[in-house]
């Protein structure tokens, strides 16, 4: 009945994965700084948004939703991506971060540049801006997940403890951020220095798994 | 666990997860008054949950014998009716928690359901994919089914249940999903034949209690949750809830918008219950308001006086909660407001709207605004705001809203504009020189009649002495040897609170509505 197979804590097996296995701990801290980061710019792109589109229920359920569709839209990518061994699932994981980090930096402007021309737009019509502005950076979010998940499964051998831990850690981070960005940063910092911390966090992440998968791929 | 079946309950999960989150944050909003830091720290609880809950699946994880799947196959189950269940004593739990202490201690059992429901999707992937070089696409799968519930839950229950529901049956209805699915999912898991009877009539059963107890158990709800400490079992007058909130009203009139202080049902200006008097002061300050803008409706008062004032010739009001519509007729004080021929109520969010029809200029756009630490206040009294507001006002147009006594948007009204004043804790702005006028002011409120009545009848002498007051800008029985309260300069108000380091409130620093603590409530 079940599809887990394997020996359950089967000690870290090798990847199949071209170029590198991470350990452990480091991929954790890695998708918990992630899921911080994602969040931070949640709360931040939907004021941003809320501004430009209002905040009766109809303009935030859209900007929800459209969030939701960019993280579906990547869980998609992910899974494809993470289909392929002869691809290494943690170069695209480090690519979307500092993807998501570029996007993050010019998030702001970009929003105000794109409600310049769009504020008091009609519900399909915030959708389709909404969408469109948040398409690249969610989906590079939603992605993140199959990626690891397929990278630990090839160390762990086991879906549930890869999903659960993988899962907490990034939810995790986002559980701090929703606490620190409401009770510290943007009482402190305003939204655009958020947005910077948001920003270094990806580069951070990013730049940690490309390190720690170069050193990897060069000792073995 | 087959694939499909893992998928159906990732989806369900989601559902029923973002659907009790819906319903929760519409309570934490009401009971908070919808801070910008408490719903943070609500978030914050809520994903914390979900994070213990994934975690604590990798302890269950480890056996993988057909025994030990199975038993895996009923936590889920278990877990999603446990958790809708909880979901559906939560809110009269936290109604009843708030009468004697913080709403704060309450996040335990938010976190607490939500963990039951974050181990859901754990644990249907560890059933439902293989430990092979498939599993992050399995995975990505599964995911997009719980995104996908979690979407459908998050419109469902925010447009339609609540919209039409409302809280406790809304929670009704959720909780009976959630057996439902957690009973499924355990037939599904090779039940004997006495488990399986056992299972359904247990589920039969608690649906039955929860749709017969939740009219007993939700019973003065919106009362404890708003009065908190200080509830001694008042009833409210009128409760509406739709999708776009809750709107709750006193039996003296007094009229709360998620729980939080709207106004008052009263025009009179002799007996001045709400300082209805700022309404008045648009005759005093404006020399021919003809074309007027109000941004926000609420109980109706400030409008009824506005399209009575003389001169007005169309009233457009934009109030984001169709809800005071079928309150106001309620209320003879503001029910003709619903029929007078000058007034164009329109159901939208204020600043969407004025920038949506950049076409329209106005004599007066008039605000009784929020309080100044709700969050979103930003969106309407910010820098930013101001900026839009300057550039659709007509010559000697004016801009007046309510600061809430704010420091700093008194100081980014003043900083903004060019001119303007402090009326009781209004400001009036405009682009060009403004200022009262008693002698005109005079004249207008003389002339003024509400559905008929003259708002002074000069035959009576309470009327003629609190005409004096009115036109001297001093509350009731103030020395006249000492400078009113209610009046100030746009000089004099930069000058102090620019000393006193008051920073404009902008789109970036959102000063206000950060400056209380997450645990504070109004």
């Amino acid at each position: 009945m079940a599809a887990t197979a394997a020996s359950p804590d089967a000690p870290a097996a090798q990847s199949s994965e071209p170029g590198a296995t991470l350990p452990l701990p480091v991929l954790y801290g890695v998708f918990l700084v992630s899921g911080f980061a994602a969040l931070v710019y949640q709360v931040v792109w939907q004021r941003g948004l809320f501004a430009l589109y209002g905040v009766d229920i109809a303009s935030t359920t859209t900007v929800v939703s459209a969030f939701m569709l960019g993280l579906g839209v990547g869980s998609w990518i992910g899974g494809r991506l993470a289909a392929n061994p002869k691809r290494s699932a943690l170069l695209w994981f480090a690519g979307f971060e500092l993807g998501i980090g570029a996007f993050g930096w010019v998030s702001l402007p970009l929003i105000a540049a794109v409600g310049q021309f769009t504020a008091g737009a009609s519900g399909p019509a915030t959708f389709a801006l909404t969408f469109g502005l948040v398409v690249v950076p969610t989906s590079m979010m939603g992605a993140t997940l199959p990626l690891l998940v397929s990278h630990a499964v090839r160390q762990l051998n086991n879906v549930g403890k890869s999903v659960g831990m993988l899962y907490f850690v990034n939810t995790l981070g986002s559980a701090a951020a929703a606490v620190l960005t409401a009770v510290v940063l943007l009482r402190a910092l305003g939204v655009a220095q958020t947005v910077t911390i948001a920003v270094a966090c990806n580069v951070l992440a990013g730049l940690t798994i490309l390190a720690a998968w170069a050193i990897s791929r060069r000792a073995s | 666990m087959s694939f499909r079946l893992a998928a159906l309950v990732a989806f369900m999960g989601g559902f029923i997860a973002l659907s009790f989150e819906i319903l929760w944050f519409r309570v934490y909003g009401f009971v908070t008054g919808g801070t910008a830091p408490a719903f943070g720290v609500v978030l914050g609880s809520y994903l914390f949950g979900i994070a213990i809950g994934s975690v604590a699946t990798r302890r269950v994880c480890g056996d993988e014998t057909e025994r030990g799947n199975l038993a895996l196959l009923r936590l889920p189950a278990g877990l999603i009716a446990l958790a809708s269940l909880g979901g559906f004593v939560l809110v009269p739990g936290i109604a009843w928690a708030v009468t004697v202490t913080s709403w704060a201690w309450t996040l335990i059992a938010v976190a607490l359901l939500a963990g039951m429901l974050g181990a859901v999707l754990p644990l249907v992937s560890h059933l439902g994919i293989a430990p092979d070089d498939q599993a992050g696409t399995q995975m990505s799968w599964l995911y997009m089914a719980n995104i996908a519930g979690s979407t459908l839950g998050s419109l469902l229950t925010g447009f339609l249940l609540l919209d039409v529901l409302g809280v406790r049956d809304a929670s009704i209805v959720l909780t009976t999903v959630g057996l439902i699915t957690g009973t499924l999912l355990l037939l599904a898991s090779q039940p004997t034949t006495a488990q399986r009877n056992r299972w359904v009539a247990t589920a039969v059963v608690l649906c039955v209690a929860v749709t017969a107890g939740g009219a007993p158990l939700y019973e003065g709800v919106w009362e404890r949750l708003q009065f908190r400490k200080k509830y001694k079992g008042e009833t409210f007058t009128h409760v509406i809830e739709n999708k776009s909130g809750v709107i709750t009203v006193r039996g003296g009139g007094h009229i709360y918008g998620g729980g939080v202080y709207d106004g008052v049902f009263s025009t009179s200006l002799v007996h001045d219950k709400n300082m209805i008097i700022r309404a008045y002061g648009l005759a005093a300050y404006h020399p021919a308001p003809k074309e007027v803008l109000m941004i926000g409706l609420s109980s109706g008062s400030w409008a009824q006086v506005v399209a009575n004032i003389p001169g007005v010739e169309k009233l457009t009001v934009i109030e984001i909660n169709p809800g005071y519509l079928e309150i106001i007729p309620k209320y003879p004080e503001v029910a003709s407001l619903m029929t007078n021929p000058k007034v164009d109520i329109v159901i939208d969010d204020g600043r969407r709207w004025l920038q949506a029809h950049p076409e329209r200029k106005f004599d007066a756009i008039v605000m009784n605004s929020s309080w100044h630490w709700r969050g979103h206040i930003t969106n309407l009294l910010g820098r930013e705001f101001h900026e839009i507001v300057r550039t659709r006002l007509n010559k000697n147009g004016t801009f007046q809203y309510n600061t809430t006594d704010s420091p700093n948007i008194k100081r980014t009204g003043c900083e903004v504009f060019p001119h303007g004043f402090r009326l009781v804790n209004n400001l009036v702005l405009s682009n060009d020189p403004v200022a009262m006028n008693p002698e005109r002011w005079r004249k207008a409120l003389l002339a003024m009649k509400i559905d008929g009545k003259p708002v002074f009848n000069l035959d009576r002498g309470q009327d003629r002495k609190r005409l004096r007051e009115v036109l001297s800008i001093r509350p009731p029985n103030w020395p006249k040897n000492k400078n009113s309260p209610w009046h100030n300069s746009c000089v004099n108000i930069v000058n102090g609170y620019r000393k006193a380091g008051h920073p404009i409130l902008t789109e970036d620093n959102l000063v206000t509505e950060f400056s209380h603590p997450w645990y504070w409530t109004p």
